[in-house]
């Protein structure tokens, strides 16, 4: 076992963290003082702009950013998970507020050790001394809701998912407690958010429970397992519990620090492909898919020309069949130049409604269209080259663009059916991973053409 | 042994009737001893309930020094684990517990409940340990004068806890960890070397010069 892939939090991150709010009031008292920052920042914006200083939107949003991380950085747990949202939804979130929230997947101070050790007791009533040959008290790596312990039982390297005490229990108050920030950030109005609030919410707590997640993963690993390229951890449920996941310490390196040791083009590809013929059999086969492609849950390697390690089962999304239908209707070439067929097709998918007034339809329409020619162009080709920096910036300023349009801003409701939320930011998440890797890959689905609606 | 039989037979009665005996007499007639050997081990029944709580003190100690890893903590992580293995112990008497703290609470907030007189001691002999071997590895700042307070003040911490714990509505107690594991990081956040002290050396420096 090498130890190359071996995260060991800095002696900053490690430090425990002081003024971490405990009660409700507190956690709301820190988020009411975010919102006046955010707000303070955008008086002094425009402060700026009226006697002509040079204050560009970017400034803007890099200090609320930074003041809405210092928040949640302080609210561990599924307060980071939120976060940690915001950050793959890159075509929603302008670019300063993604790079701050990105933070946010390798930074959480950890557990102390005793505490760590209580969870064993607690919840599989033995400490992970006597339950493994050798067990590591600092973790080697947060996770969002809890963090990464090193392990070996009977000569087998084992990491060990820990999670923070109460999480479960402070979700939904946390969800509360966001929400209007988050709503304010986001420019969308409070009213019409529900069905997708409760969604995100239903993941949320679904990724409190490990048992789930070792079900999950085990199925989803056992039904992938003739994917090539693909590694997966196997789970141990003996050494597992609600609050403990114990699973196979896969080898590789996160994304970052596996580009920097400058991977070749051949390797980079096969990577690229084993990720989206992963996600096509998820999506198409299994209609179940691992909603959480951040960089932080994969585990890369040069090995036979490129091994991907996939981590972290956390995140389901199962697909109904009848939003699939409609979704990948969208995709197929020739719809967007049908007018009529996408009009219906977007009604179905709550995008649009029989009563919308004319402009607004047209409006709509519009902005779809451009999302989805760009969006599908991976689709519509037998091979595409992700590496193709200006199609991801398109694909990044399409987002930024939406935000700007004043006629959308006005637009008070959020539409589309609420199973866009993580379907959405599976795709963004893979394409995000595929353009870091710069892969050329062959995306061309022949079952698209069988697809009917 | 005659005294554990003693305490064990005290525990049983009060955690069934939710209060402790009329009379000495009444729970040696069950245990079939002459009533006189009672206050061979015990004066009232006051001191049963100061010698249990005692008694989870220290188990409390024993059993969190058992831990591999014992050696390796430093003093944070000792008291962390102390607190934690009490809390594991507590939970499995938290009916004893709370009552026993309920039947001496003091009228004044802040002050001891007398039930906890033996338990506070050893606590404070066992925080004095820590500090010291934390002084020794810098884990602590060495302040004169102040620093013979610690004791108390971590003494006042751990009613905050036993506080918090009988407070504590939530599944299994997890918020007593959380705060547990947040009083302790502060705790050694302020008995540390912090910015207090770079402080004080100006001030002291300033005097100095004159």
């Amino acid at each position: 076992m090498s130890d190359s892939q071996e995260i060991i939090p800095t002696p900053e991150s490690s430090k425990p963290l002081v003024s971490l709010p405990t009660t409700k009031v507190a956690r709301a008292a820190r988020f009411a003082k975010t919102g006046l920052k955010v707000g303070a920042n955008y008086v002094k914006h425009y402060a700026r702009r009226s006697v002509g200083a040079e204050s560009t939107t970017e400034n803007l949003h890099a200090a609320n950013a930074a003041e809405l991380y210092g928040a949640l950085s302080e609210m561990k747990g599924s307060v980071l998970k939120v976060a940690q949202m915001m950050a793959m939804e890159k075509n929603i979130l302008p670019s300063a507020y993604a790079d701050q929230f990105a933070q946010a997947q390798y930074q959480t101070p950890p557990l102390s050790g005793p505490l760590v050790i209580k969870v064993f007791r607690d919840t599989l009533g033995r400490s992970p001394y006597e339950l493994f040959d050798e067990f590591d008290i600092n973790a080697r790596q947060a996770a969002s809701i809890g963090q990464v312990h090193f392990a070996r039982k009977d000569g087998k390297a084992l990491a060990v998912k820990v999670q923070y005490p109460g999480v479960a229990d402070s979700i939904r108050s946390d969800i509360r407690l966001v929400k209007p920030i988050a709503l304010r950030v986001l420019g969308l109005s409070e009213s019409q958010v529900r069905p997708y609030l409760e969604e995100v919410e239903t993941r949320l707590l679904e990724e409190t429970d490990y048992k789930l997640e070792l079900r999950r993963g085990t199925e989803i690993a056992d039904r992938s397992a003739e994917l090539p390229h693909l590694e997966f951890a196997r789970y141990y449920p003996e050494y597992s519990s609600t609050r403990i996941l114990t699973m196979d310490w896969l080898p590789g390196q996160h994304l970052k620090e596996f580009l920097a040791t400058n991977p070749s083009q051949a390797v980079r590809n096969q990577l690229g492909q084993a990720l989206w013929d992963f996600y096509a059999f998820q999506i198409h086969t299994l209609r179940q898919v691992h909603a959480d492609p951040h960089p932080g849950n994969f585990l890369l390697r040069a090995d036979n020309g490129g091994t991907l390690g996939v981590l972290d089962f956390g995140c389901v999304k199962d697909i109904p069949a009848e939003f699939y239908e409609q979704f990948f209707a969208l995709l197929e070439p020739g719809v967007l130049t049908d007018e009529v067929r996408l009009a219906t097709l977007l009604t179905a998918l709550e995008v649009l409604r029989p009563d919308d007034p004319a402009a607004q339809r047209d409006l709509y329409l519009r902005t779809i269209k451009a999302s989805l020619e760009l969006v599908a162009q991976p689709f519509q080709q037998p091979s595409f080259d992700f590496g193709n920096e200006a199609y991801i910036q398109s694909l990044y300023a399409l987002g930024d663009d939406l935000m700007q349009q004043p006629e959308l801003r006005q637009q008070r409701e959020p539409r589309g059916s609420r199973h866009f939320i993580y379907v959405n930011r599976t795709y963004v998440g893979l394409y995000a991973l595929l353009s870091e890797l710069k892969a050329e890959v062959r995306t061309e689905m022949p079952f698209l053409a069988e697809a009917k609606l | 042994m005659e005294k554990e039989r003693i305490k064990q037979a005290y525990l049983d009665y009060v955690l069934r009737k939710s209060a402790p005996p009329a009379s000495v007499f009444k729970l040696t007639q069950k245990l079939g001893i002459p009533e006189a050997e009672f206050y061979r081990y015990y004066a009232t029944f006051d001191a049963i309930d100061r010698d249990i709580w005692a008694d989870f003190g220290r188990q409390a100690r024993e059993r969190a020094a058992l831990e591999p890893v014992w050696n390796e903590y430093g003093s944070r992580e000792r008291l962390l684990a102390f607190y934690f293995t009490l809390l594991e112990i507590l939970k499995q008497n938290r009916s004893y517990a709370l009552q026993s703290l309920r039947r001496s609470m003091p009228k004044v907030p802040g002050f001891t409940p007398r039930v906890l007189d033996d338990f506070r001691q050893d606590f404070e002999v066992f925080a004095e340990d820590l500090l010291r071997e934390g002084r020794r590895t810098e884990e602590v700042a060495s302040r004169p004068l102040v620093q013979e307070q610690y004791p108390r003040a971590f003494w006042q911490q751990i009613l905050f806890v036993l506080g918090f714990f009988a407070k504590d509505d939530s599944l299994n107690f997890e918020r007593t960890d959380a705060a547990i594991e947040k009083a302790v990081t502060l705790s050694f956040d302020l008995v540390g070397r912090n910015s207090l002290d770079s402080a004080l050396d100006l001030a002291r420096f300033l005097l100095h010069r004159r």
